[in-house]
């Protein structure tokens, strides 16, 4: 045991020192919120830096033409008469509107969707409420909004402490984003498990190493060493955010706030206003402590299982370049575990989803996106169990490979080569 | 009983047998030679004695008791294919393989600033390995195979990647651990510095042993009944008694080979007749000789099979 915590401990202190680890943790935070500003960014000087869009409108009907509204985007001309000035773009509408429902819009170069549709909504408003008053019946208008309905189908989800309303958004998002980090978090330091069991091997050190322990300490050490640097790296990561995001919203508050709003501003129209508040209802309604539990054990399993099998296969190779003939199935495995949480999400308890969720090479991604849903019990205790058992097979195998694969140099391994190591 | 006693080892692999009934015995406080060509099964060995593969069959016993993985501390061991940290500095890394084999912290500092003062390496505990030069990173590697002072040493091709003066110090804190009580046990095929510190040497050859005692013994095994002479006239010629070898460019004696059965102090008393004698000696073989000789003839005897 205390040379497995001695193992641990330089492997952690070796990553976690190194010079890429701190460029990683510093590095990706700021690459996310420019990731993330940028669109706004780009959006709100678009908006700004674009000069005001000269449009003719031609009304043969004398009637619409009004609707259309300058604003700091749009110039409207309403022009009457002489119709061959020149404007870049020009909407006709025709004296026969009320019947075809067409307009045209004349152009030099292409138009904008968002204005294309800026006037057909307009326009289409306009033209249905002058319907409306042209029957002439008191009140119609006010009859037919009235008679429309936006229906909000909420989901009750009925359990044995009676009624909940359950909160299929906010929970599918919140299984999606955990699906999501243990998939991240497996692949990237199921690489870094195995670029350090090759660095070993191509350093030559490993030999020196496993004569004073046994080379499947050295695996373990180098698993759970590696895990502590992911988790550590992954703390540094949320804390930054946090930090960054404060900063960044007490600094840019205003502006982006702005910005924010004349980008939604035609959503927020059409929203409930009560959206937002069902959203927030809904995040406080998730019952956090079974998906917390059950995201640290799917999250430990699955990383145990495919930690080990990057360790057992970089022990196979000499130089990180060879691994890909064996990490590719690997990977490929996860990417259907990806696909499988997608496909998941869509229908929670489909045959797939089950199975997938079931299954321990898939079941760390898969199952956290189906646990909001709600899992039978007895499935859920399945799944663990198959996910840990499977992990610590995977452990052993893995262990047998190792103990031969780090002293083996030269000639490349092959698939076959691992099962006689097995044996 | 030997100190260290290896008895009757197989090691099988999937398409060969590395090791087939391999047996030695290592006597405390002796330096001993493991000989052989390039996949003869040495590393194999070496590897078994320091737990790192497991054996098919055989034993091998430290001290009179089987061994345990817990003897592993009591080893210290330079492989071939050797190599350090290159990130960590030099002196956390004396200190992680001193603990790595059971030291405590406070006696893995203090011996490793012993030893880097030893070799002069002082200034360069809080440099990073990758820092050193080849020479200076061999100096750090054999600190960390002696660090805990281990009643058994194994070297295997410790000569290999040193220059020769560096190589000439490491055979002086070899011999001093000697000195001091340590058995050494020597894989090499570097056939001079078998000569020079070696007491016991094991052929091995094929997964097996061919040839194995002290090398004062198998020098004698191998003697060719060869006796250098020196004299200021001409050797009168005696075929019943002795054949004159052609002679070789660099070697002034002349070299005799005695017929059959004749004794070196009948062939000298002849010669001190006949001839003005100065100065003979009986001429052994080398241990590259003996190597080459075994190595071939072994080799014959498999093709005959």
């Amino acid at each position: 045991m205390n040379k497995l915590r001695l193992i641990i401990a330089r492997e952690y202190m070796s990553l976690v020192g190194s010079k890429s680890f701190i460029i990683m943790t510093l590095l990706i935070p700021f690459l996310f919120i420019i990731i993330a500003a940028v669109p706004v960014g780009m959006a709100w000087l678009n908006d700004k830096g674009s000069d005001v869009q000269q449009i003719a409108v031609i009304d043969e009907t004398d009637h619409y033409a009004a609707a259309l509204h300058s604003d700091d985007m749009y110039n409207f001309v309403i022009i009457k008469g002489d119709t061959t000035a020149a404007y870049p773009i020009k909407v006709v509408i025709p004296r026969d509107v009320d019947s075809t429902g067409v307009v045209n819009i004349y152009s030099e170069g292409t138009i904008t969707p968002a204005l294309v549709s800026l006037i057909r909504n307009t326009l289409s408003d306009t033209i249905q409420n002058a319907h409306l008053a042209n029957m002439g019946i008191p009140n119609l208008q006010q009859m037919v909004e009235k008679a429309q309905v936006n229906i909000d189908v909420r989901s009750i989800k009925l359990s044995e402490s009676g009624e909940q309303e359950s909160s299929t958004d906010a929970a599918m998002g919140l299984g999606f984003i955990l699906s999501f980090i243990t998939y991240m978090f497996v692949l990237m330091y199921g690489a870094m498990i195995m670029n350090s069991v090759i660095e070993e091997k191509t350093n030559r050190i490993v030999e020196v190493v496993v004569s004073s322990c046994r080379p499947f300490q050295l695996m373990l050490g180098k698993i759970i060493g590696v895990g502590l640097v992911g988790l550590t790296q992954m703390a540094i990561w949320i804390v930054l955010l946090g930090i960054i995001g404060t900063v960044a919203g007490s600094m840019l508050g205003l502006g982006n706030m702005a910005a924010a709003g004349a980008t939604t501003e035609a959503m927020a129209a059409t929203q409930d206003m009560g959206f937002m508040e069902s959203i927030m209802k809904q995040v406080l309604t998730i019952n956090y402590v079974p998906i917390i539990i059950n995201f640290v054990l799917y999250f430990i399993g699955g990383y145990l299982l495919y930690s080990a099998l990057f360790a057992g296969l970089g022990s196979a190779v000499d130089q990180a370049s060879d691994a890909s003939q064996f990490t590719t199935p690997v990977i490929l495995i996860m990417l259907i575990a990806f696909y499988a949480g997608i496909a998941c999400a869509e229908n929670p308890t489909g045959p797939i989803a089950v199975w997938c969720s079931i299954i321990p090479f898939t079941s760390p991604v898969v199952m956290m996106v189906r646990l909001p849903f709600g899992v039978p019990t007895w499935q859920l205790a399945l799944s663990i169990f198959l996910l840990f058992a499977t992990a610590l097979a995977i452990i052993w195998l893995a262990g047998r490979i190792y103990r031969r694969g780090i002293l083996h140099y030269g000639q490349k391994a092959s698939f076959g080569t691992l099962l006689k190591w097995i044996k | 009983m030997a100190y260290l006693d290896i008895n009757n080892v197989v090691k099988r692999y999937e398409e060969h047998t590395a090791l087939d009934h391999v047996s030695m015995q290592v006597e405390q406080g002796c330096i001993y030679g493991l000989l052989g060509p390039n996949g003869a099964g040495k590393s194999t060995l070496i590897r078994i004695i320091n737990r790192i593969l497991a054996a098919d069959e055989g034993t091998v016993t430290l001290n009179g008791k089987k061994m345990t993985d817990d003897d592993i501390a009591q080893i210290g061991y330079l492989p071939e294919e050797r190599g350090l940290y290159k990130k960590m500095k030099v002196g956390d890394h004396i200190v992680y393989l001193g603990r790595l084999k059971g030291m405590t912290k406070a006696d893995a500092v203090s011996s490793m600033h012993w030893w880097l003062d030893r070799f002069d390496l002082k200034k360069w505990e809080n440099k990073k390995v990758e820092a050193l030069s080849k020479g200076m990173q061999q100096k750090v590697q054999f600190i960390g195979t002696v660090i805990h002072r281990p009643p058994l040493l194994i070297f295997d091709e410790p000569f290999s990647g040193f220059d020769p003066v560096n190589a000439d110090q490491l055979k002086v804190e070899i011999l001093a651990l000697r000195e001091q009580g340590s058995t050494i046990l020597f894989s090499t095929h570097n056939m001079s510095s078998v000569e020079e510190v070696c007491q016991q040497i094991t052929l091995l050859n094929h997964a097996q042993v061919v040839l194995t005692g002290s090398v004062d013994e198998v020098k004698q095994q191998h003697k060719k009944n060869i006796i250098a002479v020196e004299t200021t006239d001409a050797i009168e010629t005696n075929p019943a008694m002795f054949t004159i070898l052609p002679p070789e460019a660099g070697r002034r004696a002349t070299h005799i080979k005695l017929a059959h059965g004749v004794q070196v102090r009948e062939a000298i008393a002849w010669l001190n007749e006949h001839c003005h004698l100065t100065g003979f000696t009986e001429v052994l073989p080398s241990m590259h000789e003996i190597f080459v000789e075994t190595v071939k003839s072994t080799k014959t005897a498999d093709n005959n099979e």
